[in-house]
């Protein structure tokens, strides 16, 4: 598979990125048009910035952590279901780009690979969190399912529950931060 | 409309629709389940470590489900409410049993659960949605604590927690499943019979027969 093939799958196989991303897309689907176009946008520079970090060679950090700690504040929200300013949900999303970004080191030793595996990385999140956010909104705006709302609910409390617990196990081993 | 007279009005197309996901989702629910043995707390890592892990121990499977057929029993928004207080009150209680902080009568607790639910549904009871929700809230802590105590130190920890979760979620729409046979009245005595067989699976869980 080529590097950026790769980089594009790279969120969609590791657990915790595909929590955060269902989460925040759940969440930003659930809100109006305009925020979440503000909301993705913040996503995407988050992770342009992340990536960009990891490009320069930033060291160890917890991004894993934060990661998850937005998949919870996410998902928690997204049980909720109330509409957030868009302050509010921004820079979550941000937040969220930022770390996905930095837990997202290429597995490459040539850097021409490792450059389109960022790349493709950076592709592969922002389009997965624009179709589960503008699937979300597309079922719960426009054709008006109210299970959908309500299992995007539970799917949010689900995700909050697994990425608290996680949190918990890496505090109790003495992993976390 | 009082519940009663929701429950066995026409069905609605949200009803319907809510029929075909939890049928579906029990369905799933099929495909991985496995015979509850015991509650010997498994120790395998992974998702599908997490996801058995609920199933192993009877006592949380029949709570679980009381909690969905009490939701269903209830109506909307119970139906829908129970499923999500649930799994976030659960989580809280996982990580105080993670951090190692003891909470007394905890297996009691989680067995008395059974009976409290499985009463609850065989009574019909219906008290105000809060009530039900501080009732499934408190015992979901002593579930959740059981069961964060019990976590193994597998390798994948994200993976084993999202199959617990979903697990016990499915658990929840399985009897969600079962308790909307009570639109019907034949459906409604069997689940209230379910309800009652509930309880008194917890009375031998407290008496040790279980």
């Amino acid at each position: 598979m080529s590097g950026f093939g790769a980089g594009v799958l790279h969120p969609l196989v590791l657990p915790a990125h595909v929590l955060a991303l269902l989460a925040l897309g759940l969440l930003i689907g659930q809100q109006t048009a305009g925020r979440r176009i503000v909301s993705c946008a913040a996503f995407v520079i988050g992770l342009a910035a992340g990536l960009t970090a990891i490009a320069f060679g930033v060291g160890q950090t917890p991004a894993a952590d934060a990661l998850l700690a937005t998949a919870f504040a996410s998902g928690a929200l997204a049980a909720l279901a109330h509409p957030l300013s868009a302050l509010a949900c921004a820079p979550l999303a941000a937040a969220a780009g930022v770390a996905l970004g930095l837990d997202s080191p290429p597995e490459a030793i040539s850097i021409t690979v490792a450059t389109a595996m960022l790349i493709g990385t950076g592709f592969g999140a922002s389009l997965t969190l624009v179709v589960i956010s503008a699937g979300t909104s597309y079922l719960i705006g426009v054709r008006e399912w109210i299970w959908a709302r309500i299992g995007g609910r539970i799917l949010g409390s689900w995700i909050a529950a697994s990425a608290i617990l996680v949190l918990a196990l890496r505090f109790a081993r003495g992993q976390l931060l | 409309m009082d519940h009663t007279a929701r429950l066995q009005s026409a069905p609605s197309p949200i009803l319907n629709q809510w029929r075909a996901v939890v049928v579906a989702a029990a369905n799933m629910l099929l495909l991985f389940a496995v015979p509850a043995l015991a509650h010997t707390g498994s120790s395998t890592g992974g998702f599908i470590g997490g996801f058995a892990h609920p199933l192993f121990g009877p006592d949380h499977v029949v709570a679980m489900v009381a909690v969905g057929l009490w939701g269903a029993f209830l109506g909307p928004p119970a139906i829908w409410l129970l499923p999500i207080v649930f799994p976030l009150v659960m989580a809280f209680g996982g990580v105080i049993g993670i951090l190692g902080v003891s909470l007394p009568g905890v297996e009691t607790a989680i067995a008395l659960s059974a009976v409290v639910l499985g009463t609850m549904v065989a009574l019909a009871a219906r008290p105000p949605l809060w009530v039900a929700a501080l009732i499934v809230g408190v015992f979901a802590i002593f579930h959740g604590h059981a069961h964060g105590a019990e976590l193994p130190p597998g390798a994948d920890v994200v993976a084993y927690s999202v199959g617990f979760v979903v697990a016990t979620g499915l658990l929840h729409l399985t009897g969600i499943a079962i308790g909307l046979l009570a639109r019907w009245r034949a459906g409604r005595i069997a689940v209230r019979t379910a309800g009652g067989a509930i309880a008194l699976a917890g009375v031998a869980f407290l008496s040790g027969l279980g």
